[in-house]
């Protein structure tokens, strides 16, 4: 009898080890955010360490900002149909599940957390229009407060989804 | 880590249940493996709903999976 119970025990720490294990495992919404998160930072990355800051206070620099905006746009774009595509071609069953509570959950506190940057920038650019800001520097701004907004955003869903509530 | 001020036999059940793995759990209750996974290790506390569910697949009542600790 003993013998018995004490086999059971090697398996269920077996199964115990291995639960753990898969728990790291990332679900397909994770790396999907992963996806978003990386995209974002090399996208956006490149265009403000490209940016020609040199003529943002002119009509050019306006419209640099315009076209600069397209294929970094199109990149994130690019980006996430193609490794969504890939990640549900290889866990096609996790791919169409629907978000659970916890998902929602997690969804939920990461677009809370975001919209402090969101208004923390949103002020910046009112306090900026009093110095006579040009345009391309609101623009910029803007986009910066975007970006970062975002970054909050899918960095603490993230964050939440390792830690794992 | 912030532990759910109760204990669950979700582990134990599903090993008593023919082995069962957190992915069929998940199924069979309508959520992710990786949230069967939260709710196992006490990190996530799941909603009355789903916490029933999880007791139903089981055939138990919830106080024999989840368990409140006094302290």
């Amino acid at each position: 009898m003993l013998d018995l119970f004490d086999s059971m025990l090697k398996i269920y720490n077996i199964m115990y080890e291995s639960g753990n294990i898969r728990v790291n495992k990332m679900s397909f919404r994770e790396k999907i955010h992963w996806t978003a998160f990386l995209a974002l930072l090399v996208a956006f990355g490149w265009y403000f360490l490209t940016y020609p800051w040199e003529i943002v206070g002119t009509d050019a620099g306006v419209w640099a900002v315009a076209g600069m905006l397209v294929p970094v746009t199109l990149t994130i774009m690019g980006v996430m149909t193609i490794t969504a595509a890939y990640f549900a071609i290889r866990t096609p069953k996790e791919a169409n599940l629907k978000e659970d509570e916890r998902e929602r959950t997690i969804h939920i506190r990461g677009t809370h957390l975001a919209y402090y940057p969101l208004v923390l920038g949103v002020w910046a650019n009112m306090i900026a229009m009093f110095y006579r800001l040009s345009v391309g520097e609101h623009l910029n701004l803007l986009i910066a407060t975007v970006v970062v907004a975002e970054l909050v955003r899918v960095g603490s869903q993230l964050y939440f989804y390792r830690r794992g509530y | 880590m912030a532990q759910a001020p109760f204990t669950n036999d979700i582990k134990t059940l599903r090993f008593l249940a023919g082995e069962m793995t957190q992915g069929d759990l998940g199924d069979k209750v309508g959520v992710t493996r990786q949230t069967i996974a939260a709710i196992e290790q006490g990190k996530y506390s799941p909603s009355l709903e789903v916490a029933f569910r999880i007791a139903h697949v089981f055939g138990k009542p919830l106080d024999e999976v989840f368990q409140w600790q006094q302290n």
